[in-house]
């Protein structure tokens, strides 16, 4: 399109010089039979120089001027045709154009050559085509080559998938820096990669942690009911007490580990109903008091001002319970435990062994217990419990140095 | 006064393990394992007391608790449930029951939920008082005497002792002691209730009666009727 009417304009253009010229010379040539005799007239013309205008003059006698003949049916100027002569030069045929002038001494006719116009034309056709096939070359190869990359990516894609699927979840797709869509994929696809193999990692955690937190209660009961038959009738009602003991912490880790899925996944129904924080840190503070007192702890509250959630009543306060008494549980003899509540935000700080800063995300995960030794009691569920009640209640939690201790920050939305 | 019990179970071990230890306690009791069978007992019948199992064939427990309070019966309503403890709180006592217990549970604890709930039923005369040997109460005063000697008592110990004066020679579990003192159910794995149990003890044993709290172990504290 583009090239056709370029083609278009420039023909154009060159016939109007060419008429132009033409019409110029008609009027160089009327005006010079007016002024001069018709000798001189015969002079000028063959004196004209033949890269300007080609002119014939048919005199009375002869031809004069560049041509030796007139060709039949030219039109007057400003009418043009073109047609065509024979030289004896290496270009035997020329294009001519040219037209009829009537002057004082009779027709003459102004010519020009056009053949270069032609082969400019030629040219220009040629240059075109050129063009166009260059490009259509050129589009072709880099089509070629964009689908080869593309098709390599896709490899790429598929041969990740069969990685996955034969069980190595560490591999990711290669993300250039050029930030195209493949590569927003692939960045995608290495996300969801990550999360999977952070899921996996924590189910195989929490396989082996499950397995050696029940093993060991479990080989005591063992050890215990057969020893059963040995003991002497006095010890035999303890015995039997110690048993239970250990059987019920096996059933309560269950009974957490159950629950935590359920409140994880969102199974769990939620009783809501408005929460006065106030209140609940109040309550929180006056089960907790005796705790902190048999530990000679400092354990003080601050209430500034009121705020009410939508919450489950029971569900919250088990988790900010769970907090308080960990806060308790952890710290020594005569540390300073302190419960603040303002607005929508509480804090549960104490000046304990706190927790260092690599484990301050660990510990929300299942059954992760930072003292090795299992010196404390409890599921190892706890926080992680405290997590999903507190993002079931859009609350965040963020655990942060007290310097020295650790400070439980908890905000509702 | 016998009571009436009817329990609803279809796992015999637990059936078998209930219904001994009720009739051991002079209960009255009938037994279903199917949920068709205990809605038709259940209706034609008058109860004290249903204990319910949550997963039953033919009719489960919540269908069965629904149609009954939808058909007007009023029988107070024990679920046992071998969901979690979370679980139950809310779908439990949402379709009508009045107390739940997870799987697996120890009798004596069920056997206090009962007792409490087949007296609610019970219209009884306003006590004042309440005496277990040496140890008296006075509910409206917040008076507490051992042998005529006061006991100073703050709010959730006088709450503690109540409860266990309620249930005198039966061992209370720490579960039951919570939701007794506080209002919040929750299993706390913590030693927040041995802490006052110790604190009401040291006053008892100021009096020379720290025998009269019993600790029972692995199942909870029990108050001895003693001397």
């Amino acid at each position: 399109m583009l090239i056709s009417s370029l083609y278009r304009q420039l023909i154009i253009e060159q016939e109007n010089q060419v008429d132009a010229h033409l019409f110029a010379e008609m009027q160089r040539y009327q005006q010079l039979a007016l002024t001069v005799n018709r000798r001189s007239f015969a002079a000028q013309i063959q004196a004209s120089d033949p890269k300007t205008a080609l002119i014939a003059w048919k005199n009375s006698v002869d031809m004069v001027g560049a041509l030796t003949f007139l060709p039949d049916n030219m039109p007057l100027l400003p009418e043009t045709k073109e047609f065509p002569i024979f030289t004896g030069g290496p270009d035997k045929l020329h294009i001519l154009t040219g037209g009829l002038a009537m002057t004082n001494y009779g027709p003459v006719l102004i010519a020009t050559r056009t053949d270069q116009l032609a082969m400019l034309i030629e040219k220009f056709v040629n240059a075109a085509f050129w063009a166009v096939a260059f490009t259509l070359g050129l589009t072709l190869a880099l089509g070629y080559i964009f689908s080869k990359a593309i098709l390599r990516r896709l490899v790429q894609y598929n041969q990740l998938s069969e990685q996955i699927e034969a069980g190595h979840y560490n591999t990711r797709l290669p993300v250039s820096r050029q930030q195209d869509e493949f590569d927003m994929l692939a960045q995608q696809f290495n996300r969801v990669l990550d999360t999977l193999e952070q899921n996996l990692r924590a189910v195989r955690g929490v396989t082996d942690n499950i397995a050696h937190d029940l093993r060991t209660p479990l080989s005591h009961l063992r050890i215990g009911i057969e020893q059963l038959s040995e003991k002497p009738q006095a010890e035999l009602e303890d015995a039997r007490a110690e048993l239970l003991e250990e059987l019920d912490d096996c059933l309560a880790t269950f009974d957490a580990m159950l629950s935590l899925t359920r409140i994880e996944e969102g199974q769990q129904l939620l009783d809501l109903q408005p929460i006065h924080l106030q209140e609940i840190c109040q309550d929180l503070f006056e089960m907790a008091d005796v705790i902190a007192e048999a530990k000679d702890q400092v354990f003080t509250i601050d209430l500034k001002e009121d705020a009410i959630i939508q919450g489950d009543k029971y569900l919250l306060f088990q988790a900010l319970f769970n907090l308080v008494d960990n806060a308790i549980k952890y710290s020594p003899e005569g540390a300073k435990i302190h419960i603040e509540q303002d607005n929508k935000c509480i804090k549960i700080a104490d000046n304990g062994p706190g927790i260092a800063d690599e484990d301050k995300e660990r510990v929300f995960e299942r059954l992760v217990r930072l003292d090795p030794s299992r010196h404390y009691k409890g599921t190892g569920l706890g926080l992680s419990m405290v997590k999903a009640i507190l993002s079931r209640h859009q609350a965040s939690i963020e655990l942060t140095d007290n310097h020295p201790g650790l400070l439980v920050s908890i905000h509702f939305k | 006064m016998t009571m009436r019990i009817l329990i609803v179970e279809d796992d015999a071990t637990t059936l078998k393990y209930v219904a001994e230890g009720f009739t051991a306690q002079q209960y009255s009791v009938d037994s279903a394992t199917d949920g068709q069978e205990g809605l038709t007992l259940a209706k034609h019948n008058q109860y004290d007391l249903i204990v319910l199992d949550r997963m039953l064939p033919k009719l489960d427990g919540l269908t069965l608790l629904s149609a009954l309070r939808t058909s007007g019966n009023k029988t107070p309503v024990l679920i046992l449930s071998a969901l979690s403890h979370v679980d139950e709180r809310v779908k439990g006592l949402r379709a009508g029951g009045d107390d739940y217990m997870t799987k697996p549970f120890a009798f004596a604890e069920l056997l206090v939920r009962a007792e409490k709930l087949a007296q609610r039923n019970v219209v009884e005369p306003a006590t004042t008082d309440i005496e277990v040997g040496g140890l008296k109460m006075e509910l409206l005063t917040r008076n507490v005497t051992l042998d005529g000697k006061e006991l100073m008592l703050q709010p959730k110990e006088f709450q503690l002792l109540k409860f266990l004066m309620e249930h005198p020679n039966q061992v209370i579990s720490r579960t039951l002691l919570f939701e007794a003192v506080w209002d919040y159910h929750f299993d706390p794995r913590t030693n927040v209730i041995d802490v006052h149990i110790a604190k009401l003890r040291r006053k008892f044993e100021e009096l020379g009666h720290g025998e009269l709290i019993e600790t029972v172990r692995g199942a909870g504290y029990r108050l001895c009727k003693g001397h």
